[in-house]
């Protein structure tokens, strides 16, 4: 591997539900995600790969093991602390896009520089502007997201996950509500950003084809990391 | 613009027609608590300002003898104040006037000599109440020149045995000015007066039964050794009455009443009348609170996702908190400035509306006090109003775990 160590969790343990419906979601898990890599996490429904993904992006907290972003651990953060390095080092992609409906395409992906609070209202637009060029939306700012088809959505997302130039983009099911041809085309974008601009991208999916592409692979299966592959290696998913 | 406002103004916009509903009751609320406001304490302020016009802020009456302990204490005392003997009229009122105006809060006084007489004119007799006078200090003392409603003060001034009549006796008698009016004297006989004028001081009790005459022809009239049996008082600051009050009892050893104490009963009516239309009218925005927090509870409940996503924004719980808190400041400032427009808009209307009052007081129309301070009240009610009720649903969304609602969606 190479890069610098962008993301990383040891030992990850978490319990999900109370009493009789307590599962163990994760058991002992640990990943090490650089910058410049782009990591899969692949597996079974319910194998627990969003649940690493939420604590990994700080959304969760484990119950046992540690997280640490860069050279920094995590543990025992405040929820404001929490928040403010989500907000600086952390883009989030979701499986359904999560967009805000009745916002439009570029207030979207000022939503985070504006809880950052570092640029003023033009600057947010050019940058948001930039990065919707970027996803091949420069036609379509003012447009609201709800008018958008499901693939301009996603890469509304994508715009959104890099508004604040994080260090690590987390992505669940990224591609996992678009058809093929938006799924490739999607990924393919979210790659060439990654690469290009130095993060570290951890995603989880079911898609056989995108885990093929990824610089690492890892499997999931009852709360394990049951094995990891460097690109180009064959996996069961 | 912070984000959170920002969102918020957003949040509003999508949800139009439920906030102006919510707005609507606080645009009411605040409007009518206003409105009541300046009617209840426009009828009180008149009370108080025709009371005072015509009797002054603070009367200085009979002496009293001072009151000593003795060494002697008896077997069966009680811990009761003795009664202390009480000597009619002002003797001293040269003195007590000169060292009074010495006081900051004194603006001018006026010895008045009282009495209670029967008044005919015509066919009609009745009882009334004699305010023996001297003009001019009366008129630095009071608002006379002011009530004169027919006539001329200065018919008055200029001769001695005219007087003025409170225009509901000139009512009941029959009298204008020039006529002619009999003053029934202690001696059972009828002093013949002109009358120089009419005055309305729109109190019901001091126009059915007051007249005004010259000091010494209402001491002749009245057969009084003592020049006046009271002296009264206008005040810089009336509210400082009762203090005075006090002051100049110990200092001159005369009762003193300030203009509080003398209409205890009629201000306790007025004060009643003010704070249960204050609780009515509270009703309305306490109803506009809970049509906010119904509003801004569904809102949290259809903006879950949001927040969520937010959320793994970075949003702090503070700032999903604030999102919806400033929904609830929109609400309560755009409503209560146009509230108060409205309160002002109704207060007028109101004051234009004409009514016939004949009876504590005299008036035509209602009567509204244009005060700030009801404008500050009304919206400061509205602010926390809507403050309590924005308060939970922020709380709640502000508990929300992002993680729960994004799991729903892909596990």
């Amino acid at each position: 591997m190479k890069g610098e160590l962008s993301l990383s969790c040891r030992d990850i343990e978490r319990y999900l539900g109370e009493e009789e419906s307590r599962v163990h979601a994760l058991r002992g898990v640990s990943l090490d995600v650089e910058s410049g890599s782009i990591h899969a996490v692949v597996g079974p429904s319910g194998c627990g790969k969003s649940t690493l993904l939420y604590i990994l992006g700080l959304l969760d907290e484990p119950n046992a093991g540690s997280v640490n972003i860069g050279a920094t651990p995590i543990s025992h953060l405040s929820d404001e602390e929490l928040a403010r390095r989500r907000n600086e080092l952390i883009g989030f992609i979701f499986q359904f896009h999560f967009l805000m409906e009745d916002f439009s395409a570029h207030e979207n992906v000022m939503i985070p520089m504006r809880r950052l609070g570092q640029m003023n209202e033009s600057e947010m637009h050019e940058r948001a502007a930039t990065l919707l060029e970027a996803v091949d939306l420069g036609d379509k700012l003012r447009r609201l997201s709800r008018h958008l088809s499901g693939g301009e959505q996603q890469r509304v997302a994508i715009a959104r996950a890099l508004a604040n130039d994080p260090s690590v983009i987390l992505a669940d099911e990224p591609t996992g509500n678009l058809d093929t041809g938006n799924s490739q085309r999607a990924f393919e974008l979210l790659a060439t950003l990654v690469r290009e601009r130095e993060k570290a991208l951890l995603l989880v999916t079911h898609n056989r084809f995108i885990a093929d592409a990824c610089d690492w692979v890892h499997e999931m299966k009852d709360g394990r990391i049951i094995v990891s592959h460097p690109h180009g290696q064959r996996i069961s998913v | 613009m912070t984000a959170p406002l920002y969102i918020a103004l957003r949040f509003a916009t999508h949800r139009k027609r439920a906030l102006l509903l919510s707005m609507v009751g606080v645009v009411f609320g605040v409007g009518i608590f206003i409105c009541t406001q300046a009617q209840t304490q426009g009828f009180a302020q008149f009370f108080i300002n025709s009371t005072i016009g015509s009797n002054g802020a603070l009367v200085l009456r009979s002496r009293f003898q001072p009151r000593y302990e003795g060494m002697v204490v008896s077997a069966k005392a009680t811990s009761a104040p003795a009664h202390r003997n009480v000597f009619e009229g002002i003797t001293n009122v040269s003195e007590i006037m000169r060292v009074s105006r010495q006081f900051s809060n004194v603006v001018a006084c006026s010895p008045v000599l009282r009495g209670t007489i029967s008044a005919r004119a015509g066919f009609e007799t009745t009882t009334a109440e004699l305010f023996g006078i001297d003009p001019t200090p009366h008129l630095r003392t009071t608002d006379l020149a002011k009530q004169i409603v027919d006539g001329r003060f200065d018919d008055f001034r200029n001769n001695t045995t005219s007087v003025i009549v409170g225009h509901r006796l000139a009512d009941f008698l029959e009298v204008i000015p020039g006529d002619t009016i009999q003053l029934l004297s202690p001696g059972g006989e009828y002093w013949r007066f002109t009358v120089a004028a009419i005055a309305r001081s729109g109190v019901s009790t001091i126009d059915t039964s007051r007249v005004y005459a010259h000091a010494r022809v209402a001491q002749r009239l009245l057969k009084k050794s003592y020049e006046a049996s009271m002296i009264i008082y206008r005040l810089r600051d009336p509210d400082r009455a009762p203090s005075l009050a006090t002051h100049f009892e110990n200092l001159f050893q005369h009762t003193a009443q300030s203009w509080q104490e003398r209409e205890e009963g009629n201000l306790q009516i007025f004060s009643t009348l003010r704070m249960s239309a204050a609780i009515t009218v509270s009703l309305i925005i306490l109803l506009a609170g809970f049509g906010i927090f119904n509003v801004l509870t569904m809102s949290v409940l259809s903006k879950v996702r949001e927040i969520a996503i937010l959320r793994s924004m970075g949003y702090r719980r503070i700032d999903i908190s604030a999102i919806f808190l400033w929904q609830g400041a929109l609400i309560a400032g755009i409503g209560s400035v146009i509230g108060c427009v409205l309160g002002a808009l109704l207060t007028w209307g109101i004051s234009k509306v004409p009514i016939h009052i004949r009876g504590l007081l005299y008036t035509d129309h209602f009567l509204v006090v244009w005060d700030w301070r009801h404008y500050l009240w009304a919206t400061l009610l509205a602010i926390i109003a809507v403050f309590i009720a924005s308060y939970v649903p922020a709380h709640r969304a502000a508990q929300l775990q992002p993680v729960d609602t994004l799991r729903g969606s892909s596990l």
